[in-house]
């Protein structure tokens, strides 16, 4: 009998595919958002929003994952924007297989935004990587405070939290400074936008936000040899 | 949920490190599953001992070992000697 070391990824395929697919958006200074959170949590709705307010002219592209149905598609295609459902077909989470495919014959290069909107759920995504730049976990008021504690994995992952339908604040009893007390108790250096997709609070922060990742992103590409600068 | 995934992954990875050790098959995988892995061990186990019978590489005994983190990890592989 022996014994040998193996010390891998137990998920190393889906590891090698999204360390080429970082790669690749390193290289042409594409910031890829990967956007998790409970079913009804308002991700569609919060994306929409997104691409309405975006500056003109911005390179931003979406794929939408769900079970079944093309229905996120459509809403989300409406804005102008390059988008793609993913039909997982019961799977309940994206693979960095399903992303790298559905990114096939899109100009990268191009491309300065791109917003991944995996499956409902909080926690199979969470092991995943797609190779994006930052996890962001959305969370509705319409929910519970302690789903930070009850789903810690994601809300440690996340870079960003959104808590989202604050337009709802006044008929609902949750308390707010509550849920951010516990993803900052989970994870202390989260930041937090409040948002509402159908008022558009918050929605000045969130996109400052992308800015700046995005034109960190972009100088980093930038500072790389032997490829062009993007024109914004 | 996504646990029988997993343990495909983990029978698959078995699979393709013993092509490194020919002579020998394998009897024991040590995983490292971590408190914020966002995966179940039993559930892992469940999966795994389900579609291990019907592989080829049964017997193989699944070694689960929590720890801190998020860690999803092949620690180590016992080998035993193929008898003629």
């Amino acid at each position: 009998m022996i014994q040998v070391a193996v010390e891998q990824k137990v998920l190393s395929e889906n590891q090698r595919i999204a360390t080429g697919l970082r790669d690749a958006l390193e290289a042409t200074g594409t910031l890829s958002l990967n956007f998790i959170g409970s079913p009804g949590a308002g991700k569609t709705a919060f994306l929409e929003r997104t691409l309405e307010m975006l500056p003109t002219g911005t390179h931003a592209a979406v794929l939408t994952g769900d079970l079944q149905t093309e229905n996120d598609a459509i809403r989300l295609g409406r804005y102008g924007y390059p988008v793609r459902q993913i039909t997982t077909v019961g799977a309940c989470h994206l693979d960095a297989r399903m992303v790298e495919k559905h990114l096939l014959g899109w100009d990268l290069d191009e491309l300065e935004l791109l917003f991944i909107e995996n499956v409902g759920n909080l926690v199979c995504p969470t092991s995943y990587d797609l190779g994006e730049d930052a996890k962001v976990v959305v969370l509705s008021v319409a929910e519970g405070e302690d789903k930070p504690l009850k789903y810690p994995g994601i809300f440690r992952k996340a870079e960003l939290m959104i808590l989202n339908k604050v337009d709802l604040l006044p008929y609902v009893p949750f308390k707010p400074e509550l849920a951010r007390a516990y993803a900052r108790q989970i994870h202390p250096e989260i930041e937090i936008i409040e948002t509402s997709a159908i008022t558009g609070v918050g929605f000045g922060e969130w996109l400052n936000w992308i800015a700046k990742k995005a034109d960190k992103k972009r100088a980093s590409a930038a500072c790389a040899p032997e490829r062009e600068v993007v024109q914004v | 949920m996504h646990e029988m995934g997993i343990a495909s992954s983990i029978l698959e990875a078995v699979r393709k490190e013993l092509l490194r050790y020919p002579g020998y098959r394998a009897a024991k995988v040590d995983v490292r599953i971590g408190e914020f892995a966002g995966v179940d061990g039993e559930s892992v186990r469940f999966c795994f001992d389900t579609i291990v019978k019907d592989s080829p590489l049964a017997p193989l005994e699944l070694a689960i070992k929590p720890c801190a983190g998020d860690e999803l990890d092949l620690g180590s592989l016992e080998l035993e000697e193929l008898t003629a």
